[in-house]
Parts: C-alpha cells; structure tokens; sequence
C-alpha cells in the first residue's frame, strides 16, 4: 500500500471516530452546537478525503451527509433518532470501504450501488436540497478557475454563469446581479464565443462567461443565483479543488524543469515525454492544452527548449504556493480536533525535550569514564578508581532508567483510543438485545502503552458483550427483581503503580456459581469431585477455562465459540491477567490488569543445560529446592506436592530440547510458575539474578521459534533468551 | 447620454451607463480604436458595456468609485 493511501486510511478512520462520538453525544443533548459542528467538519474533512484519493462514491454519500448536517446546523431540520441513524450507517459504510481499500488497495467495485441506497435514505424522509447545487464531484471549469487565483484560498463555492445571448432583452444584468452578491472574492470572465471585430460587435448579444469564487456557502449563493438559475452551476468547493490544481502546478512545474535541463542527450525524448504529462495534467484538470503539440513542434525543429517551456509557464501563474502549503492550510469549516493518532504517534515536545536533556547527562557521564580509564593508565590506586567507577556506573545506572523511562512514555496512548468506540458498540447491541443499558466511561486519559491499547479492543468487546447479553436482565426482570430498569455499564481505567488496571462491571443478573458447577461437570471441563473442593469464589474462575460457555442460547452477540478463553489468553500474552468477582443478583465485574508497558520485561535469570534463560518474572510464583525424593514420577511425567497441591514438574532443558545433565543431582531447584491458572514448576540447574530487559522480539529465521518471547544482551555480551512460558507450557 | 466623446478623442463614462450606451460605446471606439476611455466617474455599468470593453481593450484612465468596477471588474479589463 502506498504512504498517501495508508494515511488517507489512518485520517479517515480517525474522522470516522470523531464524526461518531459527536453523533451519539448529539443524540443525547441535541442542542450541543459545538458537537453538531464538530460531526459537521468531520464529515467534510472526509468527504475531501475521499475526493483526494478520488473515491466518488464516498464523497456522494458524504456530501448527501453533509447536506442533511448543514441544514440540521441552519436549525431547518431537528436533530431525529433516524438522522443521527443515517449518519451513523453512513459512517459504518464508509469504515468498511476503508476496510476492503485497506485489503485491496482499491475502492471496492459495489461502492456507488451501497453509496446510492444510503444517499436515498437521506433524501427520502430529509431536506430537499437538489436546487442548483451540483451534488457530483467538481465539474471541469472548476479546476482552471480555481488554479487562476491560488490566493482565494477562503472561498467556498465557485460558480460559472453563463447567460444566454438573448438576456440582455429580458432585462437582466447579469455582471449587476453577481455584484450584488457579498462574498465575491475572485471574478473572471471571458468571452464564450471568440469575440468578432468590433464593426461585427453585436452589443445587445451577450458573449460572456461569468466565473467566480466566494467566501459565502454554495446554499447562500444558490438563493441569490435563482432568478437565472437555469444559467448558472454552482459547486461547492472542497479541499480537494486546490489541492488538485496545486499537484497539477507541481507536476506540470517539474515538466518545465525537465525541458529546461541543460543536457543535449535525449533533448527530443525528453521533450516529448514532457508534453505528453503536460497535456495528461491539463485536460485532467479541464484546462485546454491546444498550444502544447505547436510549441513542441517547434521546439524540436529549432533545437531550443524554450517555446515549449513557455507554453507551459504562463499556466503555471501564481504557483507561489506549493502542494505542501495546500496540505497544512486549514480546512475551510475549521480545524480537525484530533489530538492523537492511532498509528502515527503525536509526541509532547515536553517529552522529547527530557530525553535531549538526559542524553547531555549521558555524555557527562562518557567522559567521565574516559578520565577514568586515564587515571587507571596512570597508576592510580586501584581503590580509588574502583569508588570512581562504581560512581559512574550509580550516575549511569539512574540515567539510563530514566532514559528507558522517558522512552518508554513516548510510546503511551490514552485509553480513551478504545474506550470511545464503546459508546456506540453499546447502544447498538442494547437495541439488538432488547435491553436497556447506560455506559458511563471513565479513566479514559489513563495511559498505557500503544501495544497494550491496541490489543485491549478485542478482549475489551468480549467482555462488554458477554455482560450485555449474559449479564444485563431484560427490563423486565429487573423491575421485577426491583432494579431500576436501565441497567449501568461501567468500562473503567485506572493506574495503580507500574500496572493499569481496566474494569468493566455491570449491575445485572451476577454470575452463579450452582450454574457455573453444573455446566462445568457437563461439559467436562472438571470433575466432579475436583469440583466439590473448590470454593465459591474459585469455581467463577472456570468461565476462563477453554470450552466453557454458560449460555443457553446462542444469540447474536455472543456464543460465537470464543470464550472468555480467548479473553484471558490475550491478556495473559500482553503480561496481564484478568481476574472475575460477581455476586449473584447484584452483578459481575471483570477486570484486566494489564503492564504499563510491555517494552520493560523483569526477567529473573535461570540456567539449564549450561546455558542462561530469562523468565518473564511476572509468570514466577517462587523459586523452590527440594530432594529429588519428594518428586513422584506419574508415567512419562513428574510432579510434586505443594502445599497440598499436585504440581507438575517439566525440565527446562528438556522443554527446549536441549540434553539433561547426564548425573542429575539429588537437590532439584526448580522455578513455579503460574500461567493461565495452571500452576507448573520448571526444573531449572541454576537461579541467577534478576534483570529489568528491553525486549527485541526475536526476527528474521528465529520469529518462528516457539517458546521464546525475546532476546536481550546480558552485560558480559551474551545473549539471553527470554522464555514465553505460555507458548512453553502449552 | 453618458458616453462623450472629449476633444483629444477620449470617451468619458459617466454615472450609471446602460444596456443603449454599450452600443454607443462599441461605435465610437469601432470608428476611433486609438481613443482611450475615462471611466472615473462611472458609477455602475451595464454588463453589456463592460463586454465592449472587453472585447475593444481600449486604454482605460482613471478609477470608478464603485467597489465592484474598480477591483473585480478594473483588473480583468486592465489599465490598457
């Protein structure tokens, strides 16, 4: 995929997100102007868009958007439960045209059909706002008369007005009348037929094109424009419009840059070559390019470049600005209020600022050492240099924590990024269900790590539909049960130390545990004496086991055969865990504690087969020593009792397939570990220190290596491998 | 009448000059094509008067008061 379609994607998406919480807060205070003009902006930022990357279906539907918005924002037409629908379809529609542009590289072939059905519905029970306005992409006098004056960058609306021959006899003045009209900006005109000599000069006949640009709305003009509405074409102006005649300019500037290059090799090629984009650029942009094959001609006859680079220049009038000024303006409706990407990340300058000062700290530090290393080439006394050394190395240590600190923080993103597409989720799978649910939202500024937070999405949606469906009561039985009939959804974030904690709870039916022992027997999923020994509170832990599922219906929403399984081995692979707490009747809470950052792994060093592994430190529960006689041996495996407790116990070198130590000694050391619930021991030869790594995930021949999450240098050079224990275990 | 012609042949516009004074103005610069034409006491004009200028290109003098003559309309008619 090309970089200007995959930011158009990025844009697009972020507008799609912005445009929806703006609906849904509207739908809730009608009234509030800013979001109404905030959705507004939205929706034409896309739809110019989707003209730069010439997608016409996306900007019909969004102009026909646009239209119903703008005269919800003239206060014609009331803000409806249908309008604030239609809006949120047409957004759906156009997420997954971004969705199959993102897979293909290509709009998708059925696009005006689906554009055409949603652009009915506006028009069918909305505004009429056909009149003159031209609801299709810019016609081809637009272009030209937009390129002539690049400095009317505030205009809205174009139009070209052609009156007919005989109108002067009517009475009209047509240059009167589009004086009359505030706004103007830019006027041009020209004759519409090549004007006679004068003694054939017929002044009753009018010959002329009248073009204009304006400040004012294409509604506003097409009101004063209806007297001769017949003669005139009015287009509302996007982005897109400059933006065109800017990369037009652009190329056509680079053509006469070639023709001018002062080389004699390939002087006709070169020359031909240019013409032919130069001519491909101008009818593109509607303008006529009749001089362009004469001024060729005679350059290549004379040898001389330059009536061909004179053809082109006087197009290319005004191109003070380039095509980059065009991408910086800002929109004419107003500025986006994006305040951060998904992919591209928008970095505080406050933060790049702390990592420049640490790296001038560093460098102290580099010298430092290098005196130090003089001093030792001097003689110095050993215990001298030793205490220089290791203040260095407290100076360097600290540094380099706050370096990865500051790194670190960089790559955060508000949870908000995941949170807020939520509200929308929510409604729709309330009104689907036939239940009634308020979500309240909070901790949405609670940061975590870009990874972490694009990764919650999935997880996070399970979750909130398993509430819904399974957790939340229908109405009725919650009158019934003498709740208030709209249950609340809580999705909540908050920091608690180096963890961000992400909650959601509902205030439903709760989760029982007879239900949960029951289903679990059935299905096999435990036994029924195992069972029997596990309390209330534990036995709730069994909806993350694989296979389980207490629905008893299958509905739209969930029981799609991805359990709450899934949700914990996500969570579990980002370094987290997720832990249940219900209460029949009062309802159920689920909550992801997740690391801050996944960049920062604690590892503790273990040894097997002569070699040196990291374990990620989070998985570890303790590190044990036992004689070899405690171990029993079931078939080919091993285990040992802990604290009452059957734990397998799984050789580490044998896991990787590395040899055993030929003579095993009597005293086993082994590491347990807790992964997804299951708790295992991993015989290791050796412990060793614990270590705060960065990670760099393993690439190239090695990305396919099971069990090994990463690989960091330990201080002496070697290389550590740090283990996946889940992949391992599995 | 607001077309005359002064006695160095130059043609004055004067006040508001209508859809009659075009053909006026077309025939006194189709007999004197060197004439220049004054415009600055023009007050508004008719867009047929503003079409035989357009299509003469006659040396212009002087500025109209009226903001639509003088910048939208001066410019592409130019001063000469």
């Amino acid at each position: 995929m090309n970089e200007f379609l995959e930011q158009f994607l990025i844009e697009c998406r972020e507008l799609v997100e912005q445009a929806t919480g703006d609906l849904l807060a509207l739908e809730q205070t009608p009234d509030d102007r800013e979001r109404l003009d905030s959705a507004f902006r939205a929706f034409h930022t896309l739809k110019g868009a989707a003209g730069i990357v010439e997608f016409p279906a996306m900007g019909r539907l969004l102009h026909a958007a646009e239209d119903v918005l703008s005269s919800v924002r003239a206060g014609d037409h009331p803000v409806t439960v249908d309008f604030i629908s239609h809006c949120l379809n047409s957004l759906d529609q156009v997420v997954q045209w971004l969705d199959a542009m993102e897979a293909t590289g290509d709009a998708p072939a059925d696009a005006d059909a689906a554009a055409d059905r949603l652009i009915a519905r506006f028009t069918a029970g909305a505004v009429d706002l056909a009149g003159p306005v031209q609801p299709e992409g810019p016609p081809s006098w637009v272009a030209p008369l937009v390129g002539a004056f690049p400095d009317a960058k505030a205009a809205r609306t174009a139009v070209c007005y052609r009156p007919d021959a005989a109108c002067f006899f009517r009475g009209e003045d047509p240059l009167a009348l589009v004086a009359r009209i505030p706004g103007l900006l830019a006027l041009r005109l020209r004759p519409a037929a090549a004007w006679p000599s004068l003694e054939d000069f017929d002044p009753f006949a009018c010959n002329l094109v009248i073009e204009g640009l304006w400040s004012e709305g294409a509604n506003g003009l097409a009101d004063r424009l209806r007297p001769v509405s017949d003669q005139v074409q009015i287009h509302a102006l996007q982005r897109l419009d400059w933006a065109l005649s800017a990369r037009a300019r652009a190329i056509l500037q680079a053509q006469v840059a070639l023709v001018r290059q002062s080389s004699d090799e390939g002087f006709a090629g070169r020359l031909c070559s240019a013409a032919r984009v130069a001519a491909t650029v101008l009818s593109h942009a509607g303008l006529p390019g009749d001089g362009l094959a004469e001024a060729l001609a005679r350059s290549l006859d004379d040898s001389d470049p330059e009536p061909l680079a004179r053809a082109l220049t006087p197009l290319l009038e005004g191109t003070a600005d380039s095509a980059s000024d065009h991408d910086t303006d800002a929109d004419p409706a107003g500025p986006s209020t994006l305040d951060a990407t998904a992919r591209a990340l928008r970095v505080d300058v406050e933060k790049i600022d702390a990592i420049i000062k640490l790296t001038g700290e560093l460098t102290v530090v580099k010298n430092a050492v290098g005196y130090a290393a003089r001093l030792a080439l001097d003689g110095e006394d050993i215990k001298v240099l030793a205490q220089t050394l290791k203040d260095q190395h407290a100076l360097l240590e600290r540094l380099t924590m706050e370096l990865q600190r500051s790194v670190v923080a960089i790559r955060v993103l508000p949870l908000r990024h995941v949170f807020q597409r939520f509200s929308r989720l929510v409604r729709e799978m309330t009104a689907s269900l036939g239940k009634s649910a308020r979500l309240i939202v909070g901790g949405e500024n609670t940061e975590a790590d870009k990874a972490v937070v694009e990764a919650l999405f999935e997880p996070l949606l399970h979750v909130v539909r398993n509430a819904l469906d399974h957790g939340v009561e229908t109405p009725e039985a919650r009158a019934s049960a003498g709740k208030p009939q709209t249950a609340v959804l809580r999705i909540s974030g908050f920091r608690e130390g180096e963890r961000v904690i992400v909650e959601v709870a509902d205030d439903g039916g709760g989760i029982d545990p007879v239900v949960i022992r029951r289903v679990a027997a059935e299905r096999g999923v435990m036994t029924a004496e195992t069972l029997a020994g596990v309390s209330d509170d534990d036995v709730l832990e069994l909806i993350f086991a694989p296979g389980f599922s207490t629905a008893t219906t299958v509905t739209d929403l969930s029981g799609r055969g991805v359990g709450m399984d899934a949700v914990r081995s996500t969570i579990e692979r980002l370094g987290g865990r997720v832990l249940v707490r219900s209460r029949k009747g009062e309802g159920t809470t689920i909550r992801f504690v997740l690391p801050f950052t996944v960049m920062m792994t604690r590892v503790m060093i273990v040894e097997a087969a002569g070699q040196v592994f990291g374990v990620p430190f989070e998985a570890i529960v303790e590190t044990l020593q036992m004689s070899r006689d405690d171990i029993s041996t079931i078939g080919a495996a091993e285990a040992f009792v802990l604290r009452s407790r059957t734990v397998p116990l799984i050789s580490l070198a044998r896991s990787l397939g590395l040899p055993d130590a030929p003579d095993r000694p009597p005293l086993v050391k082994a590491v347990v570990t807790a992964v997804g619930g299951q708790m295992s021991a991993l015989e290791v030869d050796g412990f060793g220190e614990r270590l705060d790594v960065m990670l760099k995930p393993m690439d190239g021949l090695l990305a396919g290596m099971d069990g090994v999450a990463g690989t960091t240098l330990l201080g002496d050079g070697r290389v550590l491998i740090v283990l996946d224990l889940q992949e391992l275990l599995q | 009448m607001t077309v005359t012609t002064a006695e160095d042949a130059t043609i004055r516009l004067e006040g508001v000059c209508t859809l009659e004074d075009a053909e006026t103005l077309a025939r006194r610069l189709s007999e004197t094509p060197e004439a220049s034409v004054d415009w600055s006491d023009c007050e508004q004009a008719h867009t047929a008067v503003i079409q035989v200028l357009l299509a003469a290109r006659p040396q212009m003098i002087g500025a109209p008061r009226d903001n639509f003559l003088r910048e939208q309309v001066g410019r592409l008619i130019g001063p000469g």
